[in-house]
């Protein structure tokens, strides 16, 4: 028979007397899927796996401890021979055919009047494949349904398409495979689409060509007000209809506005779902071989903003005090001012010799790494022409990295 | 054939990256902590999974022979998923892990994960920073360690301010209170407990500096400390469990 000829089917177990003839290793395979289907499972053999034997001893299914016995399929609708002795399969399986009675032969797949398909589970989904017996091909296709919905790369809720509101999704650093599998999905549902200029770019070429991407690093207005327009451009899409997705670098709650413009939807009745994201402050130092804390390195790590200058009256952050602390400090945003940094820094306690790691563009292709110290760094950053986007690693835990290189 | 050392987030598959979750799904074994991950194990199908966390009576493994068994399984050529809580090197020993591998010469990739310190808190309605009410983010590990006693500098800490967040806090968090307050951080500082973020259970209570929220949640419990700690966005919403 050949695999044209099958009929891929789901059958309502639930009560219905199966017998399986056989309790080996391939029996123990089949036997979890059929019992979680509801049926009636009876095994017919003399011997059994000890995992076989655990799911009689729990009454997950009834074992005749003997062998194979003319008229052992009595009553059942469906059955499974899967015993060493091709001569029992043999007539189990002519015994299901004089009573019309649906038998997988697992020795001799085409000589049963079923097969069974490589099976898997997502989300209460059962995905099957039957290639007409090349079981590797059928399982490979399998694992690869599997991951690409357990990835999000296929969408199994298509009616997740209608969601509505915004979607603050962080996006993480920047490598694609960083994001959320939940923050995938969503992605992969959106009508509108707003980004920055950091996070994963690269997912935005596999948006559907009706996906309306805005681009809001391209917003051509003042800081300030860039931000209103972002938060409009959010809400006037999300009253229309459309599902939106504000993809955002990181997470969105680490220097990024998430709070803002979560406010500024909620006030505006605007349902928002907040997808957190790996942060570029972790992420990136994670990838280059730096860990943020390390016992009996550091025990704490300060994540500080550079984006004011520390003598600027908007500053919020107390660097004397950041000067005092022996753990790790990973500064953002703060290449353009690493000068003043490093020297407040020093002025207040942290030694000169400090080790630094500066990683730009972490996570992606274009990533650059600079190893340096606290009395370094200003003038290695210039001269290496270190550019935004960078994290700045500052402590004993930046030397680290050195042992960490393998390749 | 390498060894990966994978973040998988605060315990929702949904917050796995795909790269983690991809990895599970290929994994020929997975080395994980906590039992509780059993959402997250089911992805590793087949794979074979290796408990070395405290399991029932049974005593978590020492960090040394952790360490073996990942270069034993490494250099086996086996394709090995060390899963670790939120991420492999924020308050945990992922990077004692990562070290044993480079010295015996495994090669190894580290998958970063999302960190409770920064999931917990905002799956309970918190953003850890709020331009205009913290702008620095102080994550410490709550823990006496009886090696490295006294690692941390409380009074640095308090006058950081901003957002404090404890990570395994739960048994020290009186100390770490009193020696903040000895620093001069306000008693009216509120603090938020989250326990079991991202869980059908999740909690959070919040009290202050002076009067701690009650620490009797299950764990695993993060606490906020900061005017932050305060803000609940989800407040109305269906969104808290
Ligand atoms: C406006 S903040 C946004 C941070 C983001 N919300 C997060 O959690 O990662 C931008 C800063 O994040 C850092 N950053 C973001 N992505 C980065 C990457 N791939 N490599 C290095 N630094 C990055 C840089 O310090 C950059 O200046
Ligand atoms: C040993 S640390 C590991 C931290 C982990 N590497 C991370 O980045 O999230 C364990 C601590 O993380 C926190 N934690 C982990 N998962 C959590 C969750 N789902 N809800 C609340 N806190 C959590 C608790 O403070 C717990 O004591």
């Amino acid at each position: 028979m050949s695999v044209e000829q099958h009929y891929l089917v789901g059958l309502d177990l639930v009560g219905r007397r199966v017998v399986v003839v056989g309790g080996g290793t391939v029996a123990q395979r089949r036997l979890p899927r059929l019992v979680a289907s509801g049926a009636a499972v009876e095994v017919i053999a003399p011997h059994v796996t000890p995992a076989v034997q655990a799911m009689a001893d729990a009454g997950e299914l009834t074992w005749h401890a003997r062998p194979y016995e003319d008229g052992d399929l009595d009553g059942a609708w469906y059955a499974i021979t899967c015993t060493q002795l091709t001569e029992v399969n043999a007539a189990v399986a002519a015994e299901a055919e004089r009573h019309r009675i649906f038998c997988v032969r697992s020795d001799a797949g085409t000589e049963g009047s079923a097969v069974t398909p490589a099976v898997g589970e997502h989300d209460g989904l059962l995905v099957g494949v039957l290639s007409g017996g090349q079981p590797r091909r059928s399982a490979a296709v399998r694992d690869g349904v599997l991951s690409a919905l357990r990835t999000g790369a296929v969408l199994d809720r298509p009616e997740l398409g209608r969601l509505a509101g915004v979607a603050l999704v962080g996006g993480g650093p920047g490598d694609p495979e960083l994001i959320t599998v939940r923050g995938r999905r969503l992605l992969a549902s959106a009508d509108v689409v707003v980004t920055d200029r950091l996070g994963p770019r690269e997912l935005l070429d596999e948006l559907p060509p009706h996906v309306e991407v805005v681009d809001a690093a391209k917003i051509p207005y003042g800081r300030a007000a860039s931000q209103d327009v972002i938060n409009s451009t959010l809400i006037e899409h999300a009253k229309a209809g459309k599902f939106v997705v504000r993809l955002k670098g990181g997470d969105s709650y680490l220097f990024g506005r998430g709070f803002e413009e979560l406010i500024a939807c909620a006030e505006a009745g605007v349902p928002v779902t907040v997808v957190p994201g790996v942060t570029s402050a972790f992420g990136v130092p994670a990838m280059a071989g730096v860990p943020v804390t390390h016992r009996g390195v550091a025990h704490e790590v300060v994540v500080v903003s550079g984006h004011v200058a520390p003598d600027d009256e908007r500053s919020l952050v107390d660097w004397p005090a950041l000067g005092r602390l022996t753990g790790t400090i990973v500064l953002m945003m703060a290449v353009e001012r690493i000068r003043a940094f490093a020297e407040v820094l020093c002025a207040n306690g942290r030694p000169g010799d400090t080790p630094v790691a500066v990683i730009q563009e972490g996570t992606m292709r274009t990533e650059r790494v600079l190893r340096t110290s606290l009395a370094r760094v200003a003038e290695d950053v210039t001269a290496h022409e270190i550019r935004p986007p960078a994290i700045i690693v500052i402590g004993p835990v930046a030397a680290l990295s050195d042992e960490l290189i393998t390749e | 054939m390498t060894v990966h050392l994978v973040g998988a987030g605060p315990g929702d598959p949904g917050l796995l990256t795909c790269r983690a979750a991809e990895l599970l799904g290929s994994a020929e074994v997975v080395v994980y902590d906590r039992p509780s991950m059993a959402d997250i194990l089911a992805l590793a199908g087949t794979g074979d999974k290796r408990c070395v966390g405290k399991s029932g009576s049974r005593p978590a493994w020492p960090q040394a022979e952790v360490n073996q068994l990942l270069v034993d399984l490494g250099r086996a050529g086996r394709e090995v998923v060390r899963l670790k809580a939120g991420d492999p090197f924020v308050v945990s020993r992922g990077g004692e892990e990562a070290l044993a591998l480079a010295g015996a010469g495994v090669p190894f990739e580290v998958v970063p994960g999302i960190s409770a310190a920064i999931a917990a808190p905002a799956l309970a309605g918190i953003p850890v920073m709020v331009r205009q009410i913290a702008t620095t983010l102080t994550v410490v590990a709550g823990n006496e360690d009886p090696e490295y006693r006294q690692r941390i500098d409380w009074s640095a800490v308090a006058a950081v301010g901003g957002t404090v967040v404890v990570l395994t806090g739960r048994s020290a968090l009186r100390g770490i209170a009193e020696e903040l307050l000895a620093a001069g951080m306000a008693a009216d500082t509120p603090v938020t407990a989250v326990s079991a973020a991202s869980r059908a259970h999740q909690r959070r209570v919040t009290g202050t500096l002076a009067a701690l929220p009650d620490p009797r949640m299950r764990p695993p419990v993060t606490f906020v400390i900061g005017a932050v700690a305060t803000l609940d966005l989800l407040e109305g919403s269906d969104a808290h469990p």
